[in-house]
């Protein structure tokens, strides 16, 4: 563990996920950092089985207001007409208040369902390189956002979790030169006069290019 | 009377003006997208008057703005960057009609960005349609596409590889595993296998081609095994490479989150 928090090795060793070689400091802070965890975990008094259904029970007996105004509507105390008009004056609200400053959203993925994704461990063969990041179609072409590490015999790798489907990327080496990856399956023409390596991620495990 | 004539006519005019909303918001979105990322306010426009243009035609915006932050990633000039997000939406429109043709009268812009990647890449608009035709829910289509266009990528002919997919999807496989084929391809070619031999093979039946028969199939490089999972017969299992090789294959927990850089 550093001053600032933890480092690469480290972070992937608390996560449980594979690491490289994290120092033996490292690791054993890591180690009491777990139990640590693990002691304050087992300290924490027990709930009561029950306090669920007591919370439930509290809600439920607290006074509906919601549909109030649909019932009073099907009592008859509104003419149907203005049910219509109620609802598109509500559409022409949402039209003219609508979204100003809406939320950027990233291209579409051939992602079959959201919440599936498979560890994909992208690697490098470059010795002599300062820095490697890895930039494609999962994070909208950012060359910074995704770095890899370098390993001992001058591999950068990174594991990242994509969405099943279909992923375009290249290497991004010493921040400016783009590769596309030797090892990948594919590599189609990108438009710009370069070659994009692609993978198609199925639901099947652990990835590597 | 006449007063609820006037209401109904507003009541139309604010519905008809929904569509306009969201097409409105997509434009927001896009310049906001590409604004972020630092683009020039010319370029920004050159992309929006595309993507605008695309949006009244009903065409998907998103993939234009993916295509102009991957040039100005690639520090692409600017001019540059508009022509080819243009040809990417000319590209759009032919790869909607090859799909109307087939006969999905209103595909998701998903299906159409797919198709027209798929064109791009050699499909013709006939193969699109082939694969549309045999896509048993609009869900499956653009998968699919994509799978095609990577299967060819991968070295099988793009006739060939329309055939596997369209046989996979009669067969009645599931997406998930339609989309294993250009690992099972991988595979296949890793052990010496060539492309229209493979093609063979999975329009045959083999295990982990389309034909196959309950979950499994082979594994992409390192992947965990599962049901079923092995090589083709009489192959045999190709030693793991790297330097992970003599060890047992890792394996990480799915987390529920979803990849946000």
């Amino acid at each position: 563990m550093t001053g600032h928090g933890f480092t690469p090795d480290e972070q992937r060793y608390l996560d449980g996920g594979p690491h490289g070689d994290p120092s033996d400091a490292g690791r054993a802070d890591a180690d009491a950092l777990l139990r640590a965890a693990a002691a304050y975990r087992d300290a924490l008094p027990a709930l009561d089985a029950r306090l669920d259904d007591a919370v439930l029970a509290a809600v439920r007996a607290r006074p509906r207001r919601a549909g109030r105004g649909l019932r009073w509507a099907l009592d008859g105390r509104v003419r149907p007409i203005w049910i219509p008009l109620a609802a598109a004056a509500a559409a022409l609200v949402v039209y003219l208040a609508g979204p100003r400053s809406p939320v950027p959203t990233a291209a579409p993925m051939a992602a079959v369902r959201a919440a599936d994704t498979v560890f994909v461990q992208f690697r490098l063969a470059a010795p002599a390189a300062r820095t490697a990041a890895v930039a494609g179609s999962f994070n909208a072409w950012d060359p910074v956002s995704v770095p890899m590490t370098r390993a001992a015999d001058g591999t950068w790798l990174v594991t990242l979790p994509l969405p099943l489907g279909e992923h375009r990327y290249q290497f991004v080496v010493d921040g400016t030169a783009w590769r596309p990856d030797p090892m990948a399956p594919a590599q189609v023409d990108d438009g710009f006069g370069g070659t994009n390596s692609v993978i198609v991620v199925g639901p099947k495990g652990l990835v590597r290019t | 009377m006449r007063i609820h004539r006037l209401f109904a006519a507003a009541c139309c005019a604010a519905l008809a003006a929904l569509p306009l909303q969201s097409a409105r918001a997509q434009q927001g979105e896009l310049r906001t997208q590409l604004t972020a990322r630092g683009l020039p306010a010319d370029l920004v426009d050159g992309v929006a008057a595309v993507a605008a243009d695309a949006a009244a035609r009903g065409l998907p915006t998103a993939p234009l703005a993916d295509k102009a932050l991957e040039g100005w990633a690639k520090r692409v000039p600017s001019a540059r960057i508009v022509s080819v997000v243009q040809q990417f939406a000319g590209r759009m429109v032919e790869a909607r009609d090859a799909v109307r043709t087939a006969g999905a009268a209103t595909p998701s812009g998903d299906v159409v960005a797919a198709a027209a990647e798929a064109m791009n890449r050699g499909m013709s608009a006939a193969q699109v349609g082939d694969v549309v035709r045999a896509a048993p829910a609009s869900p499956s289509a653009a998968p699919s596409l994509r799978v095609a266009a990577a299967l060819s990528a991968q070295g099988m002919q793009m006739e060939q590889a329309v055939s596997v997919v369209a046989r996979a999807m009669h067969d009645g496989r599931a997406v998930e595993q339609i989309l294993d084929l250009p690992s099972t391809m991988r595979a296949w070619q890793a052990q010496g296998m060539a492309p229209p031999e493979i093609g063979r093979r999975m329009l045959a039946g083999a295990p982990g081609g389309p034909g196959m028969r309950g979950p499994g199939g082979l594994r992409p490089e390192g992947a965990p095994g599962g049901p079923g999972a092995g090589p083709p017969p009489g192959r045999p299992v190709p030693p793991r490479i790297g330097p992970g090789a003599g060890r047992p294959p890792t394996r990480m927990p799915p987390r529920p989150t979803s990849f946000a850089p």
